[in-house]
């Protein structure tokens, strides 16, 4: 793999960690920044008990 | 007027709904160990109060294979709730969560060896109408402490099905299981009288909110009891206001009740006790041993007011020590792994981009995180053991004593425990304080526990940059404890000064019950170990990566001439920039724009601090071999030649991480729980003040010394 081909990858995949990192920060949670481990109630959940 | 007091049970196949089942109780009680035993589940549980502050629901199945909704509802002694986690479970019992469906039934689990407390609640349950199964936990100890239940008598009595049940041992859950499958569950036929003066009160509220509030009539009996017991119950957040012709009618009696000098709300409590307390009598037979009890002798040593505190220091002893010691060789292994895995991509990839990118950003920013979870793997095993044994309420129990000097309500003790673990199920915990101001306090201070995540930072200053032969095992496990204990004093400081000026209020007092000594379940506790290591490991294959990919690239770009030296190229790149442009804030702290890049990007999570070194020092690292983290970080230098990683630059950064907001989760977590962002802000502005004043002074006179 020659030198341009690999910056060429390199970038997309900044450009896909970069948007990913975005889209992450931006998404509206209700219950942010516990990763599921404090206790409260996951999105499978919810959708559970609006019935 | 004549209203009803019952209503038909309604049958779980009368429509093709699953039937959902709330499981309630008092706190530590067992409800979590018995959903995790019915559903499969694996909530945290643990042998003290307050685990649970939300409720969670699985599914458990019928005997013939149907499925049933089990929710389980944080631990309140009454419903008429004092906190908001109580509030959660009076409001999903009293159907106003929006969010969740009025459960059809009601599994009430009460401690067997505290039988006679646990009723009260159990009583009020059966006043709202559901068919109810109540189940005794914690059989076993019951025996052990020599009670005698007379389990078909309290059948008889209240007319519900009553199961025994060990759900740490998983025995009676089969039995539980049927008596939930059955279709035809029989209401409660326990009678319990309003006494006479307040009776027709109740009656007449209960009309107006059946007729104005369109409530069903016996959870208007309910929340007419309610009402007279404690009206803050109905206003809180999250209900519907009362209407105004219910509020009028209250009113009206509570005047006339004034007037005649009556306590309704005395009244109708103590009612309620006569009639637990004949029902008790009539259940409970009395302890066939005296004496104190094994807990009670265990309790004289570690509850002293000087063997607790001795005991509590050497079980932080031990757990640093074991961190220190155990961990070494499974973090060793892994350090090496992932430095053989850079080193295996690069001989087998041409140079270029994409491989700088994967050796230098991926593998750098994530391996250098992930040799720390051995270390974390033992933090979560000693607190699981620790909770799971009932200790915890002990140390809760001393330090209370140290606690309540300083303003802290007793109960902020749980929360500021598992902030050790993550602020954010710390700060969620603090929904079982009562007092507003108090909570506020807690929260406002709980960051300053020393996290999991601030683990690695410490980790990587102690063990990797003090050089391990020069330096005793127990000088590197008291700089750890010095770090706790630094945050714990700093927590308690900010507390007292806060009760003091901004959120004054009245000495807290606590009430705290202290579980029995128990066995730990090995099998929660290396249930919580996998779960943490899971979290860890996700974030570091999430998180981690996705930064440590954008901050390769901020380091590698853009690119300087090709003449330029690897420190060149990361010195103008945009992470070199914005690292230059914070350095005059942070050179009076000994810190250079390298480190400024970690304390920039570490904001995200304090551990990616780590991967950021990771990422920059192997940026700048010209040779093809990639060298350890903490030999690369060794190898740094100022400008002049000196050293950057002297051991008062590793204590100041520790110092800094002690006390500095760095995590943007919590921020998060603490704008939803103080439902703003003005108390975010300023936990914000004063955490990381003070991280500033206490580095730049620490730094400042060790160099002073000769440092």
């Amino acid at each position: 793999m020659n030198a341009e081909i690999q910056t060429l990858g390199a970038l997309i995949v900044v450009a896909v960690a970069a948007t990913w990192l975005v889209l992450r920060a931006l998404a509206k949670r209700k219950n942010p920044g516990c990763g599921g481990d404090c206790g409260c109630p996951t999105d499978e959940l919810k959708a559970k008990l609006k019935r | 007027m004549a209203l009803p007091t019952h209503i038909s049970a309604p049958s779980a196949n009368s429509t093709s709904r699953v039937p959902v089942y709330a499981l309630v109780g008092n706190p530590n009680c067992g409800k979590s160990t018995l959903f995790n035993a019915l559903t499969g589940l694996k909530q945290k549980v643990g042998n003290y109060p307050g685990v649970t502050v939300e409720k969670k629901v699985g599914t458990t199945y019928s005997q013939h294979g149907q499925p049933i909704t089990v929710i389980d509802l944080p631990g309140a002694y009454s419903l008429a709730a004092r906190s908001p986690d109580e509030a959660v479970t009076r409001d999903v019992l009293l159907g106003r969560r929006s969010d969740t469906a009025q459960p059809d039934r009601i599994l009430c689990i009460v401690d067997a060896t505290n039988l006679e407390r646990n009723l009260y609640l159990v009583h009020q349950i059966l006043d709202l109408g559901r068919p109810v199964i109540l189940v005794l936990n914690m059989m076993d100890l019951a025996a052990q402490a020599g009670l005698r239940l007379r389990l078909n008598r309290l059948e008889h009595e209240l007319g519900i099905p009553v199961i025994a049940c060990e759900a740490a041992n998983g025995k009676g859950i089969i039995e539980l299981r049927l008596a939930m499958s059955r279709t035809d569950l029989p209401l409660s036929r326990h009678a319990w009288n309003v006494p006479a003066p307040i009776a027709s009160a109740v009656t007449e509220l209960q009309a107006s909110l059946i007729a104005h509030d369109r409530k069903a009539p016996l959870i208007a009996r309910a929340e007419a009891l309610l009402l007279l017991t404690d009206q803050d119950s109905v206003r809180v957040a999250g209900s519907t206001p009362l209407d105004p012709r219910t509020a009028e009618i209250l009113r009206g009696w509570e005047k006339r009740w004034e007037g005649e000098g009556t306590d309704w709300a005395g009244t109708l409590v103590n009612s309620r006790y006569e009639a637990i307390g004949r029902l008790a009598a009539e259940v409970v037979l009395p302890s066939a041993t005296t004496g104190p009890t094994t807990s009670d002798r265990i309790d004289a040593v570690v509850t002293h007011p000087v063997w607790g505190w001795l005991v509590l220091g050497l079980v932080m002893l031990l757990l640093f020590l074991s961190i220190f010691t155990l961990a070494e060789y499974p973090m060793n292994w892994i350090d090496g792994r992932v430095a053989a895995l850079a080193n295996w991509v690069k001989a087998g990839m041409a140079p270029g981009d994409l491989r700088d990118l994967i050796t230098d950003g991926a593998i750098a920013g994530v391996g250098g995180v992930l040799i720390f979870l051995p270390q974390i793997l033992i933090l979560f095993f000693f607190i699981g053991l620790l909770e799971s044994t009932g200790y915890m309420a002990r140390a809760a129990f001393i330090m209370d004593r140290l606690m309540s000097r300083v303003g802290l309500n007793g109960k902020s003790f749980i929360p500021l425990l598992s902030s050790y673990a993550c602020a954010i199920p710390g700060i969620m915990a603090t929904r079982t304080i009562e007092d507003p101001k108090d909570r506020l306090v807690t929260i406002l201070v709980a960051p300053l526990m020393s996290c999991s995540a601030r683990l690695p930072v410490y980790l990587l200053m102690i063990a990797a940059l003090v050089p391990g032969d020069r330096v005793p095992l127990l000088t590197k496990v008291g700089i750890m404890l010095l770090m706790y204990a630094l945050g714990t004093v700093g927590a308690f400081g900010f507390a007292w000064l806060f009760k003091r000026t901004l959120l004054k209020g009245a000495p807290p007092l606590m009430i705290m019950e202290l579980p029995p000594y128990r066995l730990p379940l090995f099998r929660d506790v290396a249930l919580h170990m996998v779960e943490r290591a899971g979290l860890f490991l996700r974030r570091a294959g999430t998180v981690i990566l996705g930064i440590s990919i954008v901050l390769w690239f901020l380091a590698a770009y853009p690119k300087a001439p090709a003449d330029a030296t690897p420190t060149q190229q990361l010195a103008q790149s945009f992470a070199g920039r914005a690292g230059h442009l914070l350095e005059p804030v942070i050179r009076p702290l000994g810190f250079d724009w390298q480190i400024g890049i970690g304390l920039i990007t570490s904001f995200a999570a304090r551990e990616v601090f780590v991967s950021t070194m990771g990422v920059v020092f192997n940026a700048e690292s010209s040779d093809n071999d990639t060298k350890p983290l903490r030999q690369a970080m060794l190898a740094a230098r100022w400008p002049d030649g000196r050293m950057l990683f002297t051991p008062l630059t590793c204590i100041t950064l520790m110092i800094f991480y002690v006390f500095a907001m760095q995590c943007m989760s919590t921020i998060a977590v603490v704008k939803r729980e103080t439902n703003g962002w003005k108390w975010p802000v300023f936990q914000t502005v004063y955490m990381t003040g003070t991280a500033w004043v206490l580095s730049l002074i620490v730094y400042q006179a060790g160099r002073g010394l000769g440092f």
